[in-house]
């Protein structure tokens, strides 16, 4: 009775759940131009998922799967019908495609590890990892969406997503479900648990492998937390869009919401997006009106490059930016190799790499 | 249209939501609690005691009023510039006793007795004034010591002096009638304080001394530093205060005619309690007479009304106390919390509903396909402008334009790289016009309608209008005149972007969307301005069709041109040219080939269009999101369109990487160049039009030399 008393007064005074506050980007997320200023690897259309794949690199760009040498010369792997979706290398190599399931890539040729028909939400599939006992976790973001429509489920609250686990030859089984697209995995075998980026919670949870309820371990990103990679000092999180009070608002106005996807069409949406800029019939926030010619780095924008490094308990240490007058924006992936650590910006349409010395932040 | 729409259209158009900012903005709405805490003193003793709103009462009433209110209004002033007085109580005793021995036992005639008693009140005012204003003691204790020392003299007069007093008696008729005496059905007394408070209203609200009175209390460093006295503004205000006791003590005693030692005791407490019931702020720097006044009303209404409810003694300081409790509380927490208020209430969206947008599904063939032809645009001053809105050309060619610094630059012909401040208004330039003389003409952003004469001579043509009868706020005032042109016969017509925001804030008027903006004449055979054409959304560039009967004006968020006939058969009819501009019309001015060029500051969004048929969307956004995150009508993408008088959309320019033009305020052909300005930009560019008439200039087109 209180609760709902409690929502109605937030909902007229804009407090409490109502509020549309975003966590500032400050002490490990403070701005810098690192992304912005690092060196190009290989420049391509909306490349999204890497990989690293018995010493080379594997790169997912729409339906096309990319293999590179270390100079960043791409060279067609193999292409589907459908956008693949996500990637993980294992002793084989996973590629999932939108609507079409996993398929398993080895020498011996491809074999199909889960159809499309596997369980509600195999089409969806936005993040893989594989464990060391072969098996494959699997991030299914909705059971209704197609990972292109993400913005789309985010726009109706969705709460859709669920994380499931698959071995060859056994029934694929569900680690979790209700969460609100999960976008990414990262493995722990020797604490038997999967971590998992929840973006529309904006916080990273932790679910046991042997099933059980999550363990939030980090919580009130300043943005949509995606792709998850291990490192040497703990993990790389790969955030593709940023909050905003905007958003937030707008997500907290169904009326306008319900008519905005009805009518609008989903480019020129106030949503969060892996780039924008590109049309003037792109919403424009306040502070985004350009001054004496120039858009200003603390700007409110709907897309953002922001990637960061976490510890072995998850707490971010540094993060690496790109900011709203930037262009290398939606970071989606990243993978380290000796030359140093790859990113893509699915946004700015090139991967770029990130000089160790950048990492370790000695210079920004 | 949906369900939604009609709701939200009628709903909008028939509640008038801005008013309610408006009201909150006056100053008068500090009297809104206490007024309406009178009505319901009022309301509930005039039910409780049969009478209560006898004429009798009121009479009863206001000679009691005619006392108390005086030293009400005393300690308003001294409260005011931010001090206390407490001591009041004692100088009214003690006028009461001075003047009843002056007059009884010594004999004094009426005339010699009054000043002599008000010099008295001023002596004890002094002695506070002297302690707090120049010595800089502690108002409240200070005043709290006056207090019993008066006191204790009164005491000590009374227990040597009583029996003297009170044995004789005057005889003198100018003595009663003034504590008995009515002019007209009033006590003497009401009339005169009536007197008093138009006086000291009229001080205060007009004349030097009373904004000093206000500026020490709002801010006692600021007052310093502007250069106020403060000490001897505050010492004058506790002689004011004591000479007004003293006057309520003369009356007292003419009523009266007593001496006993319970005068004037808890004054001081009634006084305080009607001054911080009326709304005089225990801080300072916050009130008016007639908030004393309306105070003082309260007070004596609920006093006398629970003596005849024969209350139980010792209620009726219990219910003072208890009201200046709550009216401590209400002040404190009112002048916290109005600003919130009033920012969480001003802005007040309403309904609107655009045209479709016809760039929406452009093919190569449209003319408003994008191109990319303003990336050859050379620079003007570049990084030596902030905010070139507009620009001008007189008859020697030489170019001038605005700038946020508050100067007209002038740039040299013929290749416009040497530059000078022309001269500096002090106010930022938006439009800008050339009469026939050569004298420019400016609309200067909070200031008005400026002429600027070639030996840069300043003039201010006009910054005020006529006041509309229904309109809250004060229209009179011209805040954001925007854009102007110069009719055949010499009168200036200039738009008003908005009445309701300045320069700073003008973009908060796109999410009104509502006509807040007007037309405005300006007769310089006659000096005067007149309102011809108001309600209109944004109007902003103005341009003078050559038929010398009509212009046209461009409604920025409303995206339309229209036509506004000013004289000849079609006077005072308005007739759209264009309204599905695909983005938001600025600046409109002639081009070379009769046809006209129209500025684009920016273009429009489906997601903002759609917000504005939901008026409570944007409400709750300007209330719970912070403003540099609003969502706004897209500024950053500009273009020019060329437009015939009938509407029809010939031609458009773009500046695609929007690097050196995202926005684009105004246009002006030159001989055979066009040059664009941009409010928020640092430069000005000049694109060429070589089909173009390379002779033609807007002056010889106006004014038709050659």
């Amino acid at each position: 009775m209180i609760t709902a008393f409690k929502r109605v007064f937030d909902r007229v005074t804009g407090a409490g759940e109502a509020a549309v506050t975003v966590p500032p980007m400050d002490g490990a997320f403070k701005a810098n131009m690192a992304l912005e200023n690092a060196p190009v690897w290989a420049e391509i259309p909306t490349p999204d998922n890497l990989t690293l794949w018995r010493g080379a690199v594997y790169l997912s760009s729409g339906p096309v799967l990319y293999r590179s040498d270390t100079g960043g010369q791409l060279t067609e792997v193999a292409r589907y019908e459908a956008a693949i979706t996500a990637l993980a290398a294992g002793d084989t190599l996973a590629v999932a495609v939108a609507g079409r399931g996993v398929m398993l890539r080895s020498e011996r040729g491809e074999t199909e590890l889960v159809s499309p028909r596997a369980f509600s939400g195999a089409g969806c599939l936005t993040a893989m990892s594989f464990a060391k006992d072969g098996t494959l976790v699997l991030a299914s973001g909705s059971t209704r969406h197609t990972p292109e429509d993400w913005a789309r489920n985010l726009m109706e609250r969705r709460m859709d997503g669920a994380v499931w686990a698959v071995k060859p030859g056994e029934p694929p089984r569900r680690l979790a479900e209700g969460l609100a697209w999960p976008s990414g995995l990262m493995c722990q075998e020797d604490k038997g648990r999967v971590i998992v980026s929840e973006a529309w919670r904006n916080r990273l949870i932790a679910l046991p492998m042997v099933g059980g309820g999550p363990d939030v371990v980090l919580d009130n990103l300043p943005a949509y937390p995606g792709r998850l990679m291990p490192s040497e000092t703990g993990a790389y999180l790969c955030c593709f869009a940023p909050r905003s009070q905007l958003i937030e608002f707008v997500l907290r106005e169904p009326a306008y919401r319900t008519r905005m996807m009805a009518e609008v069409p989903p480019q020129f949406w106030v949503a969060p997006a892996l780039r924008s800029g590109d049309s003037y019939r792109e919403p424009l926030q306040g502070g985004a009106v350009k001054q004496l010619g120039i858009l200003k780095p603390w700007a409110p924008t709907r897309s953002y490059g922001l990637l960061v490094a976490l510890d072995q308990s998850f707490l971010p240490r540094r993060s690496f930016h790109s900011r709203a007058d930037g262009t290398r924006h939606g970071i989606t992936s990243a993978c380290a190799t000796p030359e140093g650590l790859r990113v893509t910006s699915y946004g700015g349409d090139v991967v770029l790499t990130l000089p160790d010395e950048v990492q370790k932040g000695e210079q920004s | 249209m949906s369900v939604s729409d009609t709701y939200a259209k009628w709903r909008y158009r028939s509640v008038p939501d801005h008013l309610l900012g408006e009201v909150l903005s006056k100053n008068w709405i500090d009297n809104a609690i206490p007024f309406a805490f009178l009505l319901i003193v009022v309301a509930l003793f005039g039910s409780l005691i049969p009478g209560f709103l006898s004429p009798a009462g009121f009479s009863d009433l206001a000679r009691q009023l005619g006392e108390v209110a005086l030293i009400s209004i005393g300690l308003g002033l001294v409260m005011l510039a931010g001090g206390i007085d407490l001591s009041v109580g004692s100088t009214f005793a003690m006028a009461n006793f001075v003047s009843l021995a002056l007059i009884n036992s010594l004999g004094w005639p009426v005339w010699a007795v009054v000043p002599a008693v008000l010099c008295v009140g001023a002596l004890i005012g002094l002695m506070n004034g002297i302690l707090i204003g120049y010595l800089r003691l502690r108002a409240f204790l200070t005043t709290l010591a006056t207090l019993i020392i008066v006191r204790a003299m009164v005491d000590l007069l009374i227990l040597s002096y009583a029996r003297e007093v009170a044995m004789s008696m005057t005889m003198s008729e100018a003595w009663f009638y003034l504590g008995e005496g009515f002019i007209l059905g009033i006590p003497v007394n009401f009339l005169l304080l009536v007197a008093v408070a138009i006086l000291v209203h009229l001080v205060l609200s007009r004349m030097r001394f009373g904004w000093h009175i206000l500026a020490v209390g709002g801010s006692r460093r600021s007052a310093y530093n502007a250069g106020i006295s403060v000490r001897r503004t505050v010492c004058a205000t506790y002689v004011i205060s004591g000479v007004m006791a003293a006057m309520a003590g003369i009356f007292y005693a003419a009523r009266l005619g007593s001496v006993g030692p319970d005068t004037g005791i808890g004054l001081e407490v009634t006084v305080l309690t009607a001054c911080v019931l009326g709304g005089i702020s225990l801080g300072g720097g916050r009130g008016s007479v007639f908030k004393a006044f309306i105070g003082t009303v309260i007070v004596l209404m609920v006093t006398n009304s629970l003596i005849r409810l024969n209350m139980p003694s010792g209620s009726t300081p219990l219910v003072l106390g208890m009201l200046l409790l709550l009216a401590v509380a209400v002040d404190i927490r009112w002048v916290k919390n109005r600003h919130k208020l009033l920012s969480r209430v001003y802005v007040s969206p309403t309904y609107f509903d655009l045209p479709e947008d016809p760039s929406a599904n452009v093919d190569a063939t449209s003319s408003y396909a994008l191109n990319d032809k303003f990336r050859d645009v050379t620079a003007i001053g570049l990084g030596d402008l902030d905010g070139p809105e507009d620009m001008i050309f007189d008859s020697n060619d030489n170019l001038y334009t605005g700038g946020r610094q508050g100067d007209i630059m002038r740039f040299f012909a013929p290749d416009y790289t040497r530059s000078e401040v022309f001269v500096h208004l002090g106010g930022f330039p938006l439009g800008l016009a050339m009469d026939k003389d050569d004298n420019l003409h400016a609309c200067v952003a909070g200031m008005g309608l400026y002429m600027v004469t070639p030996e840069r001579e300043i003039k201010c043509l006009s910054d005020e209008t006529n006041r509309s009868l229904f309109s809250i706020i004060d229209d009179s005032r011209i805040r954001m005149a925007d854009d102007l042109d110069i009719a055949a016969d010499g009168r200036v017509y200039f738009s008003e972007a908005t009445i309701r925001y300045g320069v700073s804030d003008w973009a908060v008027d796109a999410l009104e969307a509502r006509g807040n903006g007007r037309i405005l004449a300006y007769d310089p055979k006659d000096g005067s301005t007149r309102t011809v054409l108001s309600g209109r959304v944004f109007p902003n560039g103005i341009c003078m069709v050559d038929d010398g009967e009509s212009l046209l004006f461009a409604e920025t968020w409303a995206c339309r041109i229209s036509r506004f006939w000013f004289a000849g058969p079609r006077k005072g009819q308005v007739e759209p040219v264009i309204e599905d501009i695909p983005g938001y019309p600025d600046n409109i001015n002639r081009a070379s080939d009769g046809t006209y060029w129209v500025a684009l500051a920016g273009m429009r969004s489906p997601a903002f269009d759609l917000s504005l048929k939901m008026p409570g969307f944007r409400k709750r956004m300007a209330q719970r999101v912070a403003m540099d995150e609003w969502l706004y009508p897209n500024l950053n993408t500009g273009c020019v369109l060329k437009m015939t008088l009938d509407g029809t959309v010939t031609e458009s320019l773009w500046d695609l990487s929007g690097e050196a033009h995202p926005q684009i305020t105004s246009i002006r052909e030159h001989k055979g160049a066009l040059y664009l300005g941009g409010i928020n930009n640092n430069r000005i560019g000049r694109y060429e039009l070589p089909e173009a008439d390379q002779t033609w200039t807007s002056q010889n087109e106006y004014w038709g030399r050659t």
